[in-house]
C-alpha cells in the first residue's frame, strides 16, 4: 500500500512540551487548598485489624480526616474480581493499605500517618506457590476458589507416548524467574477533587482511565457520569498503572472532606502499591527427532499470583499459550498454574506472561540443537512457525507470520569477536 | 527561616527557606517549577537534576540553604519554542522522548557535557548520561541524540 | 578471562486481551472548515507514543498532514472508552477505531463532494495534499478546507464515532484448544556478550533486534519501542530482582532494585520485518511487549556460548555464573 504520512518519520507532539519540561505529570498539579493524602500500610503479610485508634493521629494539628476501611462505601477493586480492598480489614499482603490520612501539608499528613495505631492479629502466611497448592493451607480468597489454585489452564495436543516414541534426543530442565517491578520513572500521583458541578475529578496517570472510572464509582457508590478520570501525561506504565493504586482512596478522602486532595507516592510507597511480574517456575521436557523436527513437549508452569488475582488468570493463560515458543509441535501437554501467596501480588507487565517462557523454551532450543549437533539458527530454522503453521492450542496461522525474514536478517550477524 | 539568594534562570531571586528543605520543593512547591521531576527523592535517578554553578547536581539531594549565591539552572531556563537549545532539537527529532519524566534531567545533563565538552566520544556521553535513568527509551536515542546535539554544535 | 558468546532468541506474542474477552475500542472524530480534524479516543498515552500514531492514521486518510490532526486522549468526560494501554492493542485496536471512524466521517464528505463534482461514485473521489477533487483528472479539485466549509454551510457535519473489535475466542477449559489471539507478532534478537570468567560479570556488547510489526506506521517510534523492549529485557536476564523476606520487599529503592542504566545498554540495532498484516490499519500490529521479549534468551544463550554454562535461573547474576563455572570446573575434574 502507498501511503504517505503512515510509514513517515513524523515528529511526536509531546515531544516538544517535555523536552522544555511544560508536561504537566499528575505530581505537577496542584489545586488551592488542597489537603495531602498519605496511606498507612500493613508492615504484615497476613493479619486481621482488629481496631484501628485514630485519635492520636486526629489530635494532630493540621489533619483534616483519618480513613479506614469502615469509611468505604463499597469497599472493593479489582480487573477480574473486585478481590482488593481498597482499604483493607483483612490483610494479604506486607503494603496493603489499611487507613488514608489527609492533613494540611505533606509532613503533617506523613507525621500523623505515623500516629495511627493499627492492632493487627497476625495469621500464618504462605510465601512459596507450591506450598500454597497443598490443599492444607488455608485458602486466601476462599470466596474464589476453595484452594490457593486460583487458575489451571491445561493444553493437550497430540498424543504424549507417539511423541516421545518420535524423540531421539530430550532435554528435561527446571527454569525459574523471579519477581520484578515495572520501576516506571513516575511513582504514582493524583489530584482528586469535587468539582463545581459536583462531580468527582480525579486526574491521574493510568493505562484505563475508563476503568478507573467505574472502579471509583462503584466503590464510592458515585454514577459514571458523576466521576471524570482525566489522565495526565503518564510517565511510563508497562502493565504497573493497570490496576487501581490511589484513585479509589483519594476520591474517597476528597469526598470526605470535600476538600481537594493530592497524593504523591514515595519510591518506597511506589514499590508496594502495585503490582509485580509473576515469578514462574517452569518445568520443561522438549523431544525432537534426529532430523531437528521437534517432536513433542510437555511444561508445568506454576506462577506465584501473590495475594490479589489481578491478571493472573489472563497471565498464566498466556503463559500456557505461548510456552511451546514460535514452533510447532505435534504432541504437547502443557499445565499452567496461577497460585495465591502472601507475596505482593502480581500482575501485568510487558510481556505478560510470554514473558517468562521464552527464558525456558528457548534455552531448550539450545540444548536441543547441542545435543543434535546442529547450530541454534539452524534448529530454529526446522521449527519455526510458517503460514499455515498450527499452535498448540490448534490454533491456524493464516497469515503474516514473517519469523523466516526476522531471522533472515539476524543471520548475518551471528558472529563474535575475540575473547581477552 | 534563613534568607537565600541565588541565581535561577538568570534571575535573581531571594527567599525565606527551612534550613532542612529540599531545593526540589523549593523549585517545585515555592517557585512553581515543575519541569523539574521525583522520581526517587535520593539521588538515584537524575529526574530532579539542575545545573548549579556548571555541574549537574540532583536537587533531591541539596538543601536549599546551600544554594545560596549560586547560579542555578532549571529545564525551564533552557530554550524555549521559539529558540530550542540543540540538545531539546535533538531529542525530538531523534525520537529521544517516550514519557518524558527523565528527559528534563536528560537534556539538563546533555547540555552540560556539551557546555564542557562539545565534542565527547561515546564513552563521554555514556558516562555522563549515566546519572539519569530512563525507563522507556533504552537510552538508545537519548545517546544519539547528544551526538547529533554535538554535530550540529560543530557547524 | 573475558570471553565472548553470542545467542539468538524467538519469540511470538498473541496481541489484544484474548480468549474472547471483548476488545473493543472507540472514536470520535470530527472534520473542521478549515479541514483539520480532532480525533477523541479513550485509549490513553503511557509515553508510546499512540497519540502520534493515531494523528498519522487520520492524516493519512485525510490526505492530510500529521499536525493537522489534534488527537485528545483518555479524559472520561469527553472521549470514549477505548480498552487498556496493554496487551499491544492500541496501535492494532484504537488504531483500526481511528480509522474506521475517520473513514465515516470522510463518507459523508465525499458524498457531499461527489455531487459537487458529478461524479457518481464516491470512488472516484480522493483526499490528497490538503486537496479533494477527481481521481485521475489533476484539473477538477479544490482545498479540502474549501470543500468541508461548503459542505457545512449546507448543513452537512463530518463528524463520527466508530469502534472496532478484535477477533478472539475462548479456548476449550479441558484441552486448552482454540483460538485465542489474534494477530500474534514474532521477533528475533541476537546478543553479544562478554563474560568474565574472574568476577563472573557479564556486558553485553552488542543486540541486533528484528521485529515484525505488520507496517511501520512511524519507523522512529519502532526503533524506539525496540531499543526500550531490549533494555528491559536486560534488566529482566542480568539484573533486576525484587528481594523478598516474608513478604516485604527488602530492596523499595532504585538503589537497591536496579535498573539499567546508559552504561548497562550496548549498541542496539534496531530492524523491522513489513509484512503487511491484513486485519491492521494499513497493515500495522503491535510491537510495544514483543520488543523485550527475546532479549532474555538471546543473552542467556549467549552466556552459554561464552563460558559453557546453562543459567536456568534469573537474573543472571555474577554469583550465579561463578557458581555454575565452579560445578562445571568440578564435573570436568571428575571426568
Ligand atoms: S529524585 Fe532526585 S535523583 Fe531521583
Ligand atoms: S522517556 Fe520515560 S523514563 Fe525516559
Amino acid at each position: 500500500m502507498n501511503t504517505t504520512v503512515v510509514g513517515s518519520r513524523v515528529l511526536r507532539e509531546d515531544a516538544w512540551g517535555k523536552v522544555f519540561g511544560q508536561t504537566k505529570f499528575p505530581a505537577d498539579v496542584n489545586l488551592p487548598d488542597q489537603i495531602y493524602g498519605v496511606v498507612v500500610r500493613s508492615p504484615y503479610p497476613h493479619a486481621r485489624v482488629r481496631e484501628i485508634s485514630i485519635t492520636q493521629a486526629m489530635e494532630m494539628p493540621g489533619v483534616v480526616a483519618v480513613l479506614s476501611a469502615k469509611d468505604v462505601p463499597h469497599n472493593s477493586h479489582g480487573v477480574l474480581f473486585r478481590d482488593q480492598p481498597v482499604l483493607a480489614d483483612y490483610i494479604r499482603m506486607v503494603g496493603d493499605p489499611v487507613a488514608v490520612v489527609g492533613a494540611e501539608t505533606l509532613e503533617i499528613a506523613r507525621a500523623a500517618a505515623k500516629l495511627v495505631q493499627v492492632d493487627y492479629e497476625l495469621m500464618p502466611a504462605v510465601f512459596d506457590p507450591e506450598e500454597a497448592m497443598l490443599p492444607e493451607v488455608l485458602p486466601l480468597h476462599p470466596e474464589l476458589c476453595p484452594t490457593n489454585i486460583l487458575y489451571h489452564m491445561p493444553i493437550r495436543r497430540g498424543a504424549m507416548d507417539k511423541g516421545w516414541a518420535l524423540a531421539d534426543v530430550v532435554i528435561e530442565q527446571d527454569y525459574r524467574t523471579q519477581h520484578i517491578d515495572h520501576a516506571f520513572l513516575q511513582p504514582e500521583a493524583l489530584l482528586a477533587y469535587v468539582d463545581e458541578r459536583g462531580h468527582m475529578v480525579v486526574q491521574t496517570a493510568t493505562q484505563y482511565a475508563h476503568y478507573d472510572r467505574g472502579e471509583i464509582a462503584h466503590a464510592l457508590g458515585l454514577r459514571f457520569s458523576q466521576v471524570q478520570v482525566k489522565t495526565l501525561a503518564v510517565g511510563g506504565a508497562f502493565g504497573g498503572r493497570e490496576d487501581i493504586s490511589l484513585q479509589i482512596i483519594a476520591a474517597l478522602m476528597a469526598l470526605k472532606t470535600l476538600r481537594p486532595v493530592k497524593m504523591e507516592n514515595t519510591r518506597e510507597e511506589s514499590f508496594y502499591s502495585h503490582s509485580k511480574r509473576h515469578p514462574m517456575r517452569m518445568h520443561y521436557k522438549t523431544g525432537a527427532s534426529k532430523d531437528g523436527k521437534l517432536v513433542a513437549m510437555e511444561a508445568k508452569i506454576i506462577g506465584d499470583a501473590g495475594a490479589y488475582a489481578s491478571w493472573s488468570i489472563n497471565v498464566l493463560r498466556k503463559s500456557a499459550v505461548h510456552a511451546t515458543g514460535p514452533y510447532e509441535i505435534p504432541n504437547v501437554s502443557i499445565d499452567s498454574y496461577a497460585v495465591f501467596t502472601n507475596n505482593p501480588f502480581s500482575g501485568a507487565m510487558r510481556g505478560f506472561g510470554a514473558a517468562q517462557t521464552v527464558l525456558a523454551y528457548e534455552s531448550q532450543m539450545d540444548l536441543l540443537a547441542k545435543e543434535l549437533k546442529i547450530s541454534p539458527l539452524e534448529i530454529r530454522l526446522r521449527n519455526h512457525f510458517r503460514v499455515g503453521s498450527t499452535t498448540a492450542t490448534g490454533q491456524v496461522l493464516t497469515s503474516s507470520v514473517p519469523l523466516d525474514q526476522c531471522l533472515a536478517k539476524i543471520a548475518p550477524y551471528l558472529q563474535k569477536g575475540e575473547d581477552t | 527561616m534563613i534568607e537565600i539568594k541565588f541565581v535561577l534562570n538568570n534571575k535573581p531571586c531571594a527567599l525565606n527557606v527551612e534550613a532542612n528543605e529540599r531545593l526540589l520543593d523549593v523549585l517545585r512547591n515555592r517557585l512553581g517549577l515543575m519541569g523539574t521531576k521525583e522520581g526517587c527523592g535520593e539521588g538515584e535517578c537524575g529526574a530532579c537534576t539542575v545545573i548549579i554553578d556548571g555541574k549537574t547536581v540532583n536537587s533531591c539531594l541539596v538543601l536549599a540553604p546551600q544554594v545560596d549565591g549560586c547560579q542555578i539552572t532549571t529545564i525551564e531556563g533552557v530554550g524555549n519554542r521559539q529558540s530550542p537549545h540543540p540538545v531539546q532539537k535533538a531529542f525530538v527529532q531523534v525520537g529521544a522522548v517516550q514519557c518524558g519524566f527523565c528527559t528534563p534531567g536528560m537534556v539538563l545533563s546533555a547540555k552540560n557535557l556539551l557546555d564542557k565538552n562539545p565534542q565527547p566520544n561515546d564513552k563521554e556521553i555514556g558516562v555522563a548520561m549515566s546519572g539519569n535513568l530512563c525507563r522507556c527509551t533504552g537510552y538508545d536515542k537519548i545517546l544519539r541524540a547528544v551526538k547529533l546535539a554535538a554535530e550540529e554544535g560543530k557547524g | 578471562m573475558k570471553k565472548r558468546g553470542i545467542g539468538i532468541g524467538c519469540a511470538w506474542y498473541g496481541t489484544g486481551y484474548g480468549n474472547g474477552f471483548p476488545d473493543v475500542s472507540s472514536a470520535f472524530v470530527e472534520i473542521h472548515d478549515d479541514g483539520s480534524a480532532t480525533v477523541l479516543t479513550g485509549a490513553v498515552d503511557v509515553g508510546q507514543g499512540s497519540n502520534s500514531i493515531y494523528a498519522q492514521i487520520a492524516a493519512e486518510e485525510l490526505g492530510l498532514e500529521s499536525q493537522d490532526i489534534c488527537v485528545y486522549s483518555a479524559d472520561t468526560d469527553v472521549t470514549p472508552d477505548s480498552g487498556t494501554t496493554a496487551a499491544t492493542r492500541q496501535t492494532y485496536n484504537t488504531g483500526n477505531a481511528v480509522l474506521k471512524a475517520v473513514r465515516q466521517a470522510k463518507s459523508r464528505l465525499l458524498d457531499y463532494a461527489a455531487r459537487e463534482f458529478s461524479c457518481p461514485t464516491i470512488e472516484g473521489i480522493e483526499l490528497k495534499a490538503g486537496y479533494i477533487g477527481i481521481k485521475g483528472d489533476p484539473s477538477r479539485r479544490m482545498p479540502l478546507a474549501d470543500m468541508v466549509f461548503k459542505a457545512r454551510l449546507h448543513g452537512q457535519r463530518l463528524i463520527s464515532a466508530e469502534s472496532s473489535t478484535a477477533r478472539s475466542t475462548p479456548v476449550d477449559l479441558e484441552t486448552g484448544q482454540g483460538a485465542p489471539y489474534w494477530p500474534y507478532a514474532f521477533g528475533s534478537q541476537m546478543a553479544e556478550v562478554e563474560v568474565d570468567t574472574e568476577t563472573g560479570m557479564v556486558s553485553v556488547l552488542k543486540v541486533v533486534a528484528v521485529h515484525d510489526v505488520g507496517k511501520a506506521i512511524n519507523p522512529t517510534q519502532v526503533e524506539a519501542q525496540i531499543a526500550g523492549g531490549v533494555a528491559q529485557g536486560l534488566g529482566y536476564a542480568l539484573l533486576e530482582e525484587l528481594e523478598l523476606q516474608e513478604g516485604r520487599i527488602k530492596n523499595p529503592a532504585l538503589s537497591s532494585y536496579l535498573i539499567p542504566t546508559a552504561l548497562d545498554v550496548p549498541n542496539i540495532e534496531a530492524f523491522f520485518v513489513e509484512e503487511a498484516e491484513e486485519t491492521g490499519p494499513f497493515g500495522a500490529k503491535g510491537l510495544g511487549e514483543p520488543a523485550m521479549l527475546p532479549t532474555v534468551a538471546a543473552v542467556i544463550n549467549a552466556i552459554d556460548d561464552a563460558v559453557g554454562v546453562r543459567i536456568t535461573s534469573l537474573p543472571a547474576t555474577p554469583e550465579k555464573i561463578l557458581h555454575a563455572l565452579a560445578v562445571k570446573k568440578e564435573e570436568l575434574a571428575k571426568k
